[in-house]
């Protein structure tokens, strides 16, 4: 669990591509801004058994549970509080 | 130093800069009225202004990995299967201090691509599919439109945040995915395949020559199929998610395998019902979502007013899911999220709510008189509504969204109007709806007063006292005019008059058709207003007049690309009317082949990329079986020819007419070569403004065209009561509305006219050489349909009320009036009975519509330079307002340049 920020915690709530409420704080954190110690992970498909990264394109993957052949492609920073395959590794 | 225009004039005795009707104060002078939003509703809207428009591909990733999995399956059945997967996997996103929750997509203002419409605008630019669009012609319109560098645009990436077409900000680490993801509907988009078959249509290239040369401004089949139309709340508010839910299986079921007299189209019902259910239960997982979100919210939250808010939130969703609005706030989170449902359904701009304050009556009514709630809670509901639809934004590409809408989504509101009986409309809803649009003045919803002489006065001054805020709404609309127009258009689909009451205003000034539908409450039955129609604004799209002329003039070519657009005539053009012979065979020329290639592509849109949510909640899809692409709506008749640059047309054809024909001052080949050498002057691009008073004289020009262009400028002007000019108007109305039954849509009816400008008039100008008119090069063409160039209307307002009334409006679904006026001209109680007076004056003498900017020029000129102080300046710039910041730089300069009445 490296790199992770406030736009991979749970009670990150996004106002924009820069920006988002924190739920704890009640204030407006940078995205990009290191975790605190109130860190919750949010799920993603970089946090899921199912996502195989693409070895080739980083921001890009494939996710293992698609019944389609070829798998269709996932991609890390997918947000998947609503997906019905996500199982965090 | 060159001189300006202005300077130019000013010297030869003619100034540009003259009061009309009084005199303003030399200091800036801000606006009248100025009022506050609930607390709750500050803090929310303070986030808002400095948001970042912004986009993700949750939507579009779960749609197309859902619709790659049916390739075999029934088309509307595998679209209804991809919205169902797309809407049960949005995430759900809730800020502190909401009440009315749900967003288009997982940010404050978000939004998303739709790559099964088109998606070669968004891929990269070295990509062979956007070399492929720029042949195609649908990149010049985007060449033209600028979008204002302020505010929530984001217009050059920076960090990890992407620029998409000068407006979206995406996250870097999504680029990839949005390329994959467009590649996937390559060759399968409606853009895609309305281009493979709308080259069949015989003289497929000059459709293609019009897009190129910016004489059309754009197809409508895949930019935005859907909207400047009323949406219509009734079915969830009356039977909500799960009676829906019965009410298509139980039909389902009596329509199984039944063609029931009709052998081509009554079977599919059967699918038809089938796509309903499976959409209804992505928005039952929609809602779940959000409710299980605001559970989760309530169980981390320690504030213990932020938790309880966060419970009635839940309970209120949770019920909502499956359960029929029982209150005022649950009826109002049906409609909020049954809107944005259907706005995450296709790229729609103006889709209306309508006359939401009739529709949620029935809830404030009961809800007041058995104490639930009262006027202030219904207050902050209303200015949190406000802040909720101005967050809408739409995804698409920089010449729809910059060059048409500013940005804007128009989603307007109506009030006002007639009741089903014939008795004025006006509710106590209504008068809270409209301060509401006082206290939280914000773009959206902008409002609509459909106005009839049954209407309260003190309702009438209310509204006054709004637009003395600024914020250019509500614009007044004749209700008279639009029903008449309602009648003539859609009798023949069986509009009755009672019907033709219920209409309202889709998009931002588009009169749609309506019906009444009766809603139970608690025993009690109330006929509701709400969309009966397809969408408007769709057909021929904005259509440049003065291009045409110049065509005519240079017997078919366009003189900034040197392209042969229409065969040429070969005519003399020795009279005027064989030159308005001639305008007119061209006119129709480029109507028929666009409204042929358009109805190609609605047609692949209709086959492939349906609505069914928004049919869903159409009368009487549900009760037909028949969704929009079968002719499932009440009316269908809505299709569409839209005119531009009316007035700079008008203008430039009474100049040529008094000048060259009836004076005999100047031959129309001398005419022609001082128009293509822009009467000495630079072009707009070069000068950087594009306002006729700021353009400069060529270094070392001799002024040997000033005479020419001063006669130019001086001759008849519409907007005057001079006959000369308005004649003009006339003959093309009574050419044009007419004219415009002449084409048929894809659904078999005939088309009509609409007549506004929206923003192309900025666009189109700048592709645009100057015009006898005396305009020059690149200038911005008069807005609106009826509003008199800027600095032209020189004998009064009400001289220019007479030039506008001159022809008869019910025979347009639309005009467009845009009058600025300076704060001071109507100040105080007598400033707004001034105001009123003026706009029932106009009423009177048949006109269809006016709008008001209030505002001090100097105050625009000051923001114009220091845009960082004004981030919350609001402006009227077509049928819609937008933050000044976020208005791009020709619409700008227009709105400066427009005649400022410092007296009415």
């Amino acid at each position: 669990m490296t790199n992770l920020n406030c736009r991979d915690c749970r009670d990150f709530a996004p106002i924009d591509v820069v920006k988002g409420v924190c739920h704890i704080t009640k204030t407006t954190v940078l995205g990009d801004a290191e975790q605190c110690g109130d860190f919750s992970l949010m799920p993603k498909c970089k946090h899921c058994t199912k996502f195989t990264a693409d070895p080739a394109i980083v921001e890009m993957g494939v996710c293992e549970a698609s019944t389609t052949d070829p798998k269709f492609f996932a991609f890390p920073d997918m947000v998947t509080v609503t997906c019905e395959w996500f199982q965090q590794n | 130093m060159p001189k300006t225009l202005k300077e130019v004039l000013a010297e030869a005795g003619i100034p540009m800069d003259f009061e009309s009707g009084g005199h303003s104060p030399k200091e800036m002078v801000d606006r009248e009225v100025k009022r506050e939003p609930h607390p709750r509703v500050v803090k929310l809207k303070d986030i808002y202004m400095d948001t970042l428009s912004s986009a993700n591909n949750e939507f579009p990733y779960w749609y197309t990995r859902e619709y790659v999995q049916h390739d075999t399956e029934i088309p509307v059945v595998r679209r209804a299967m991809s919205l169902k997967s797309a809407f049960s996997h949005s995430t759900p996103v809730i800020y502190p201090g909401e009440l009315l929750v749900t967003h288009k997509a997982a940010f404050f203002r978000g939004s998303f691509p739709m790559p099964w419409l088109s998606e070669g605008y968004y891929m990269a630019k070295e990509d062979e599919l956007y070399q492929d669009a720029l042949k195609r012609g649908s990149a010049s319109a985007d060449e033209h439109s600028k979008f204002g560098q302020g505010g929530g645009n984001v217009v050059k990436s920076f960090g990890k945040v992407i620029s998409i077409a000068g407006k979206f900000g995406m996250r870097q680490e999504e680029i990839p995915a949005l390329l994959k993801l467009a590649k996937a509907w390559v060759g399968k988009s409606v853009d895609d395949l309305g281009h493979k078959y709308e080259q069949m249509v015989p003289d497929y290239e000059v459709k293609e020559a019009l897009m190129r040369n910016v004489i059309c401004m754009f197809d409508s089949g895949y930019t935005l199929p859907q909207g400047r139309e009323v949406i219509n709340y009734y079915y969830p508010l009356e039977y909500g998610i799960d009676g829906l839910l019965d009410m298509a299986e139980e039909l389902k079921a009596k329509v199984a395998g039944r063609a029931d007299g009709d052998g081509i189209k009554g079977t599919n019902r059967l699918f038809n019902y089938e796509a309903v259910i499976l959409s209804l239960e992505g928005l039952k997982t929609w809602f779940d979502n959000y409710g299980k979100e605001a559970r989760r919210l309530e169980g981390i939250e320690k504030d213990t007013g932020q938790k309880a808010e966060y419970a009635e939130i839940a309970e209120r969703l949770e019920w909502l899911s499956h359960g029929k609005p029982r209150t005022f706030a649950e009826a109002f989170q049906m409609m909020l999220t049954i809107h944005l449902a259907v706005l995450n359904e296709d790229a729609i701009s103006g889709m209306a709510p309508g006359r939401i304050a009739q529709v949620l009556y029935p809830y404030f009514e009961q809800d007041i008189a058995a104490g639930r709630t009262n006027e202030d809670e219904v207050m902050e509901l209303l200015e949190l509504y406000r802040l909720s639809i101005s967050s809408i934004d739409c995804f698409a590409s920089t010449g729809v969204v910059g060059g048409v809408l500013s940005g804007n989504t128009f989603n307007t509101v109506s009030i006002g109007g007639l009741n089903k009986d014939g008795g004025h409309a006006v509710n106590r809803l209504e008068y809270l709806l409209l301060e509401a649009g006082l206290n939280n003045p914000m773009p959206q919803p902008t409002l609509a007063l459909l106005y009839d002489e049954k209407l309260p006065e003190d309702f009438l001054l209310l509204a006054m006292e709004c637009i003395k805020t600024g914020v250019g709404y509500p614009a007044f609309m004749n209700n008279q005019i639009g029903m008449t127009f309602m009648l003539n258009q859609y009798g023949p689909e069986g509009m009755t008059s009672e019907e033709a009451r219920s209409w309202a205003i889709g998009g931002c000034l588009e009169s749609s058709a309506c019906c009444w539908k009766p809603l139970h409450l608690n025993g009690k039955e109330y006929f509701v207003p709400g969309g009966a129609g397809q969408p408007t604004s769709v057909g021929v799209h904005f259509l440049a007049m003065p291009k045409i002329l110049e065509a005519v003039l240079w017997n078919g070519v366009d003189q900034r690309t040197g392209e042969q657009v229409f065969a040429p005539h070969d005519r003399k053009l020795a009279t005027y009317d064989e030159l308005f012979d001639q305008f007119k065979l061209y006119w129709q020329k480029a109507v028929d082949v666009l409204a042929l290639t358009n109805n190609i592509q609605h047609d692949i849109w209709r086959k492939n990329n349906m609505a069914v949510i928004n049919s869903m909640l159409k009368p009487d899809c549900l009760d037909r079986g028949h969704l929009i692409d079968e002719k499932g709506y009440r009316y269908n008749a809505t299709f569409n020819v839209e005119s531009a640059g009316t007035i700079t047309c008008v203008n430039s054809l009474a100049a040529i007419k008094k000048l060259v024909y009836e004076d005999k001052a100047v031959s129309l080949d001398e005419l022609k070569t001082a128009i293509k050498d822009n009467f000495g002057f630079k072009t707009a691009k070069e000068v950087n403004s594009f306002s006729l008073s700021d353009q400069e004289q060529r270094d070392g020009d001799t002024g040997k065209w000033d005479k020419l262009h001063f006669m130019c400028l001086q001759a008849p002007k519409y907007g005057n009561d001079d006959i000369f000019a308005d004649q003009i108007l006339l003959d093309w109305e009574n050419f044009f509305c007419p004219d415009c039954r002449n084409y048929e849509s894809l659904y078999a009816h005939t088309m009509y006219p609409c007549q506004i400008s929206v923003s192309t008039h900025g666009a189109m100008g700048s592709a645009t050489i100057a015009s006898g008119d005396g305009r020059l090069a690149g200038t911005t063409f008069a807005d609106a349909s009826l509003s008199a160039f800027p600095g032209t209307d020189r004998s009064g307002i009400y001289a220019l009320l007479n030039s506008a009334a001159i022809w008869d409006h019910s025979m347009s679904q639309n005009s467009q009036l845009n009058v600025k006026i300076h704060p001071t001209a109507i100040q105080g109680p007598s400033g707004s009975r001034k105001l009123l007076d003026l706009i029932q004056a106009y009423m009177r003498k048949g006109g269809f519509h006016i709008q008001f900017n209030v505002v001090d020029t100097k105050v625009l000129k000051d923001a114009q330079k220091n845009p960082q102080n004004y981030r919350d300046l609001m402006v009227r710039v077509a049928g819609f307002t937008q933050y000044w910041v976020e208005i791009g730089k020709p619409v700008q300069d227009e709105l400066i340049a427009r005649t400022e009445y410092e007296g009415i």
